[in-house]
């Protein structure tokens, strides 16, 4: 392993270019190379335009009509918001999607705690281990959500039948349609799935530091705990950025789950703004207010993600001026 | 790395091996029943054992002969290879030229791309299904690989990007020296030099065909091309009755393929996903 990477050197994923002002200076392209440039980034922009863009864009437009799945569109202006903040499930939904979205930190804090112990070198057999923690990310999040309404099922699911032996509860709970419990069951089946996105991103980090980094620091007595402070957090800090960045909007958006665990019920207790959109969107038939609040949707994850960008910036500046 | 390994102590390991154990128990455990229970007969099912008393095929019997469960896994491999090809006919080129070539705006237009992974993609779910519908695509594999480019596009113009800006500089201009056109230099020397990134992302592209539940529940129906997960998804929680040892065999059936790619190209993917942000 350490042979095939000291045979490939650095090819990392460098994200600090993707910001302004990067461009390192190589030789100014020829005029005949011109046709190549545009030719190739015409396929890339054509289809984010089209896909990604114009839709969003007729999306808002819709968000300002009472938009039927057949029939004509009708302008409403600002209704389709007005009647979403006023709705009475409008702070059932911004609770719980805040909720769900501290999800983010369980798995930070379990892949943290995954990559630490791999990135151990007395441990054996590593890239079993390794394989074995991907499993939950890499099968389809749908999958992940069957298991677990069987593990769960109030009837003859595992959990509950030994949480009833051991005597934690009395009698079987109903996870996914439970007021006070679904919510945070949707949290955590999240959790289970997704943290491995976030582990590899941080094994990778932790792996690139320089051994003798920490041989420095042991010479100088520094203890573990210290170790982990003054070596590896640095050293991993934007990995786990941008990894938070990235969690934080995709459990957002991901759908797949709350849907099919508790369809965003009972009543709006798990009805995530996703949830919602989707609620709109396929069950209503309103794609007006689904729009609505899928911009809504957007703007809590900017506001969510935003002092995780921030930090990620000054990270990239700091590491630009050493 | 030997030394280092003499210098852990006792405690260390103790630590490192019990962390290792928490973990792997949270994710095998559930797995673990799963995997047994696709092998138990249909009645074992209401009571809650690990072993089954009588191991049993029927429930995979059922799942390929009535539910036809292998004819939406083949769809979900179709999904996913084709998602794959396109992704990488579109996102290559693109990437090659924002990590080899300069011009004006490049910096803005990267930037544009790369924040469009954070976009909440259950906001295209409106649109696309009106403009499916008009445009023919709505029920069609093609339909739904164009539909995943919006997640894989990217995603992999950013991992490209910085594979391509870290090969050696003036590459390109050798090989025009020696004669080469600027396409050429790119796909008889780039591209092969790309091949283990390019690999990667394949199967990362592929995946995302295979897992995506979004577009390919919103845009098919039941004529149409479903694929495995949207099956799950209906079997779970569409009928008045679950058969759960059926929904467990399908779940593996889905569920393996992927975890085989993983595991098969997981060193790949270490390097793919790792972000230099320090």
């Amino acid at each position: 392993m350490a042979r095939q990477e000291a045979l490939h050197p650095a090819h990392t994923l460098d994200i600090s270019s993707a910001l302004p002002a990067a461009a390192a200076s190589r030789p100014r392209t020829a005029g005949s190379e011109r046709w190549l440039i545009w030719l190739f980034l015409l396929p890339t922009v054509l289809f984010l335009v089209l896909l990604l863009w114009l839709p969003f864009l007729q999306g808002v437009w819709m968000s300002f009509h009472k938009w039927p799945f057949i029939g004509e569109p009708q302008w409403i202006g600002l209704q389709n918001y007005r009647d979403l903040f006023g709705a009475a499930y409008f702070w059932t939904t911004m609770r719980v999607t805040l909720l769900y979205s501290l999800s983010t930190a369980l798995q930070l804090a379990l892949a943290l705690g995954a990559a630490l112990v791999l990135n151990q070198s007395f441990i054996r057999l590593k890239s079993v281990w390794r394989g074995v923690m991907l499993m939950p990310y890499a099968m389809p999040p749908v999958v992940v959500g069957a298991i677990w309404m069987y593990l769960l099922d109030p009837d003859l699911g595992m959990v509950t039948h030994y949480l009833l032996s051991w005597g934690i509860i009395s009698k079987p709970i109903y996870w996914f349609s439970d007021p006070v419990w679904a919510k945070w069951i949707i949290m955590l089946v999240a959790s289970w799935t997704f943290w491995p996105f976030m582990f590899i991103i941080l094994l990778a980090a932790l792996q690139a530091i320089p051994e003798s980094y920490y041989e420095l620091a042991e010479v100088y007595g520094a203890n573990p705990w210290r170790r982990f402070r003054a070596v590896t957090l640095p050293h991993i800090r934007g990995a786990m950025l941008a990894a938070v960045i990235i969690r934080i909007a995709w459990n957002l958006a991901k759908i797949e789950q709350p849907f099919q665990l508790t369809g965003g019920g009972p009543g709006y207790e798990t009805s995530v703004l996703s949830i919602l959109t989707y609620r709109f969107a396929y069950l209503s038939g309103d794609f007006g207010m689904a729009f609505t609040v899928g911009l809504l949707l957007i703007l809590v994850t900017f506001v969510l993600i935003a002092p995780f960008l921030r930090g990620f910036q000054k990270q990239i500046k700091q590491a630009r001026r050493r | 790395m030997a030394m280092y390994t003499q210098r852990s102590t006792l405690t260390q390991k103790v630590l490192g091996y019990g962390g290792l154990a928490v973990v792997l128990l949270i994710v095998l455990i559930p797995y673990g029943y799963i995997a047994l229970t696709a092998f138990k007969p249909a009645e074992e099912i209401f009571d809650v054992r690990w072993l089954p008393r009588a191991w049993s095929l029927d429930a995979w019997r059922y799942a390929i002969e009535f539910e036809q469960f292998h004819v939406y896994i083949y769809n979900s491999m179709i999904a996913g290879l084709g998602a794959a090809v396109l992704a990488l006919c579109v996102a290559v080129p693109g990437a090659y030229v924002f990590g080899r070539k300069q011009f004006r705006g490049k910096d803005v237009m990267f930037y544009i791309i790369v924040m469009a992974l954070l976009f909440p993609f259950v906001l295209l779910v409106v649109p696309f299904t009106i403009l499916w519908v008009k445009i023919g695509l709505y029920d069609t594999m093609p339909g739904l690989w164009l539909a995943y480019q919006v997640f894989i596009i990217p995603f992999a113009i950013w991992i490209l990007r910085a594979y391509f800006a870290e090969l050696p500089p003036f590459l390109e201009e050798c090989a025009m020296v020696y004669g080469c056109t600027a396409f050429k230099a790119f796909w008889r020397v780039m591209l092969p030099l790309a091949k283990p990134i390019i690999t990667s992302l394949m199967f990362l592209a592929f995946l995302v065909g295979w897992n995506d539940f979004l577009f390919s529940n919103m845009l098919t129906t039941g004529e149409g091309p479903r694929t495995a997960s949207v099956i799950i998804y209906v079997s779970a929680v569409g009928g008045e009755r679950v058969e759960w040892d059926v929904l467990m065999v399908m779940t593996l059936m889905a569920g393996i393929p992927p975890v085989l790619l993983y595991i098969v190209a997981q060193g790949q993917f270490l390097k793919t996903f790792a972000v230099r942000g320090h």
